[in-house]
């Protein structure tokens, strides 16, 4: 039987540095053909949290939606998956099975499932901590090797502190991975993406419940999907160096840096979750010691790896020179994830100065955001973005912030800020 | 009386064997023709140890310190080479980062050679493709010669050789300015001296006593180019263009067919094959000549290169030192 490498990692970078120059970028695209490893596809459990306040029933179709939303993600469990269905309110119940344990997933375990999900009623307030908690409890028993979840919520986080979140997240991380969504118009952008990051999953709003059924669908056939489960960023850096930070650049923004796992002196590893059939960017900025004219080191040994396995790598140098040509030039791909990474930074400082009252940061930050998204041809940023400012001139970040904006909006922008696209093809040329 | 001898084995034999004892030789038929010896060669190619930057003794299999990251050079920063009658050296200088010039030597029954490559310092990992290029031009040239290939065929096959090496040290993803050196050699045999060359680096015949000195190369640049052809490099060409190549092995290059000369030496003398680490302070062959001292080959490629380095050393220097006529003397090695 023929092996065809699944992975395959491509560096791109400028790796010429002028004389005084110590910073070498890089983008690592990671690309996997998802045949996945000799043997079978990992075994998956999943927990669906779903809210069940008592703002679900305002407008009713909300609560009607989600449990809609779930029983079709139900039905796309296949047999033999565990899973089990948490019911969110002030604090966290069974909503299936009745005991604090997963089920193995067959035609009647989904429809049993889908009949506990309907007789759900909205009632009580909202703390997602707890919700988190209860589903790592249901993990924790299980051996399946990918431990997905799903947390829908119509709102804030209004019971519990960011402190209380924030230690329960930490005490989930690397135990499961959960994609979160909000639906309706009161959720925070902002907590949705705290979990979904910390979670190594995806965050998003649905303004219309309309849309949870196919989302909750997709998340599941994903998560189904998914050929590794527990995939992990190795890098390798000189002595004398230090990392700047490590940032996956696409399909969405999120700051590794602070999740290394150091392997040896020279070796340490950042998780990134389950890979399907998928491609990924990631930003990597070594600092190095100062070199001379004509020498060349390895900046950094990326490697994708699966346990101990490497399933591929790349390799970032830097060569000094004192030809200025080559070291002024700058990677277009580098330059375009600064430019998406800045973008997100300024979209969420921006609303963050807004909802403090602080007209002119959030102006300046704002019109930064929609001058970075007008040069990267970010449409569905610019548009989000053109709900919350009015645009005087996008070519030179003109704006005056709206006196009227429905709140998801700015909460969509938030939640989207982290979403980037790839460069464009003729950028490069 | 005098015990007679065989002749294939010098065992004293009686007068009346028909055949030696001690090796069965016929004894009616002369000596055997001596079997041939194949060709030896060496070159100055083979990384440190150690790692300069950090002393660290384990390079990755892409060739950088598992430590420090430093690539590993292709040579060392300096090398002094000596085989039978010949000798080379060859030194980083004082301006460079590392040694990119290569240099070797190979001796046959009774030819002579030295090649010199010099990397390009504004290509990338110039050291690869010169010392990649060194040692296949080499090997290639003593196999050449050991089939009794004439010396231009042989030097043809040297710079393919040295070409495929070099193209080779591109590595898969040859980028836009990938590996590049030059190649110069020299085939000495007796009776004449063949050069041929691809690029900048040079051969000079240096005679012993009155005679004249001479470059027996022409460079690749675009200033000899028109020199060659006995018009003045034109106005719009700048000066820091004039000297700029024009031809080089590596996997960019398009034209590395070698230019072949064959000389005749008029008496015996020397042949310098060096880079342009040393020929910048004494291009003229008359003026090398006047600085080269009548010392044996080592001690004069070590005055050489001495002397390239107290003149500010500006780049790497590689020489290699071939007496004419060629001697083979094994037993000095």
């Amino acid at each position: 039987m023929t092996e065809q490498p699944a992975f395959r990692a491509e560096v791109f970078q400028n790796e010429y540095l002028a004389a005084d120059a110590t910073v070498v970028d890089a983008i690592v695209t990671v690309t996997s053909s998802g045949s996945g490893p000799a043997g079978a596809a990992p075994t998956v459990a999943q927990v669906i949290m779903i809210d069940c306040s008592g703002s679900m029933s305002e407008p009713s179709t909300k609560m009607s939606e989600a449990k809609r939303a779930t029983a079709a993600a139900i039905d796309a469990l296949p047999d033999g998956v565990k899973f089990a269905v948490v019911a969110g309110r002030g604090r966290a119940e069974m909503a299936y099975p009745g005991e604090v344990q997963l089920v193995t997933a067959s035609a009647r375990s989904r429809a049993a499932a889908k009949r506990a999900v309907t007789q759900l009623t909205p009632a009580g307030g909202t703390a997602m901590g707890t919700w988190l908690e209860l589903a790592r409890r249901l993990f924790t028993r299980s051996q399946a090797e990918l431990k997905h979840a799903i947390l829908l919520t119509d709102g804030r986080n209004e019971h519990e502190t960011a402190e209380e979140l924030a230690a329960i997240l930490a005490a989930c991380e690397g135990q499961f991975l959960c994609d979160s969504r909000g639906v309706g118009a009161n959720w925070s952008g902002t907590e949705l993406r705290t979990i979904a990051s910390s979670l190594l999953g995806t965050a998003d709003g649905l303004p219309d419940p309309e849309g949870l059924t196919d989302d909750f669908r997709s998340m599941t056939a994903a998560a189904m999907g998914k050929a590794y489960a527990q995939v992990t960023l190795r890098l390798w850096t000189p002595a004398g160096s230090s990392i700047r930070f490590v940032k996956q650049a696409f399909p969405h923004v999120e700051d590794l840096t602070g999740r290394r796992r150091e392997l040896s002196a020279r070796i340490g590893e950042y998780p990134l979750g389950a890979w399907g059939t998928e491609s990924r960017d990631y930003h990597v900025c070594v600092e190095l010691p100062k070199g001379a004219a004509g020498e060349e080191i390895l900046a950094a040994r990326v490697s994708l790896a699966l346990g101990d396995e490497v399933l591929s790598q790349g390799l970032m140098r830097a060569v000094w020179t004192d030809d200025t040509a080559l070291s002024t030039r700058i990677n277009p791909r580098v330059a375009h994830y600064t430019g998406q990474a800045e973008l997100a930074d300024a979209i969420q400082a921006g609303l963050a100065a807004r909802d403090a009252g602080d007209i002119e940061t959030a102006t300046s930050k704002l019109g930064r955001a929609v001058q970075l998204a007008e040069e990267s041809g970010h449409t569905d940023t610019a548009k989000l973005l053109a709900k919350v400012v009015d645009v005087v001139d996008a070519r030179t970040g003109t704006v005056r912030l709206r006196q009227r904006v429905a709140g998801v909006d700015a909460e969509l922008a938030n939640v989207r800020s982290v979403k980037t696209i790839r460069v464009k093809k003729t950028e490069e040329a | 009386m005098a015990g007679a001898r065989c002749a294939a084995c010098a065992a004293e034999v009686a007068a009346f064997d028909a055949f030696c004892e001690a090796c069965g030789h016929e004894l009616s038929q002369p000596a055997p023709a001596p079997a041939a010896v194949p060709g030896r060669w060496i070159s100055s190619s083979g990384g440190p140890a150690t790692c300069p930057g950090c002393g660290g003794s384990a390079f990755s299999v892409e060739g950088y310190c598992d430590n420090c990251g430093q690539r590993r050079a292709s040579a060392k920063d300096h090398s002094e080479l000596q085989l039978g009658a010949l000798a080379a050296v060859t030194d980083k200088g004082l301006r460079h980062h590392r040694n990119e010039d290569a240099v070797g030597l190979g001796v046959t029954t009774s030819i002579v050679v030295g090649v010199v490559c010099d990397g390009v310092s504004t290509s990338t990992r110039p050291d690869a493709a010169s010392n990649g290029a060194v040692d296949a031009a080499l090997g290639a040239l003593m196999d050449a010669l050991d089939e009794r290939t004439p010396a231009g065929d042989a030097i043809e096959a040297a710079a393919r050789a040295g070409q495929a090496a070099a193209t080779l040290a591109a590595g898969p993803d040859p980028g836009p300015n990938p590996p590049a050196s030059t190649f110069v050699c020299a085939v000495v045999s007796p009776g004449a001296v063949t050069v041929g060359w691809v690029g900048d680096s040079r051969a000079y015949w240096l005679p012993e006593g009155d005679g004249v000195a001479a470059c027996l190369t022409v460079d690749d640049s675009v200033s000899a180019h028109f020199a060659a052809r006995g018009v003045a490099v034109p106005d719009d060409i700048p000066d820091s263009q004039a000297g700029a190549l024009v031809r080089w092995l590596g996997a960019d290059a398009t034209d590395t067919q070698p230019h072949v000369h064959t000389f005749a030496p008029p008496g015996p003398g020397r042949v310098l094959v060096c880079s342009d680490g040393l020929f910048r302070y004494r291009s003229g062959a008359a003026e090398l000549a006047a600085a080269t001292p009548r010392a044996d080959p080592l001690a004069t490629a070590q005055a050489l290169v001495r002397l390239a380095l107290d003149a500010g050393g500006q780049d790497n220097i590689a020489v290699a030192v071939l007496p004419y006529p060629p001697q083979r003397g094994d037993e000095h090695d």
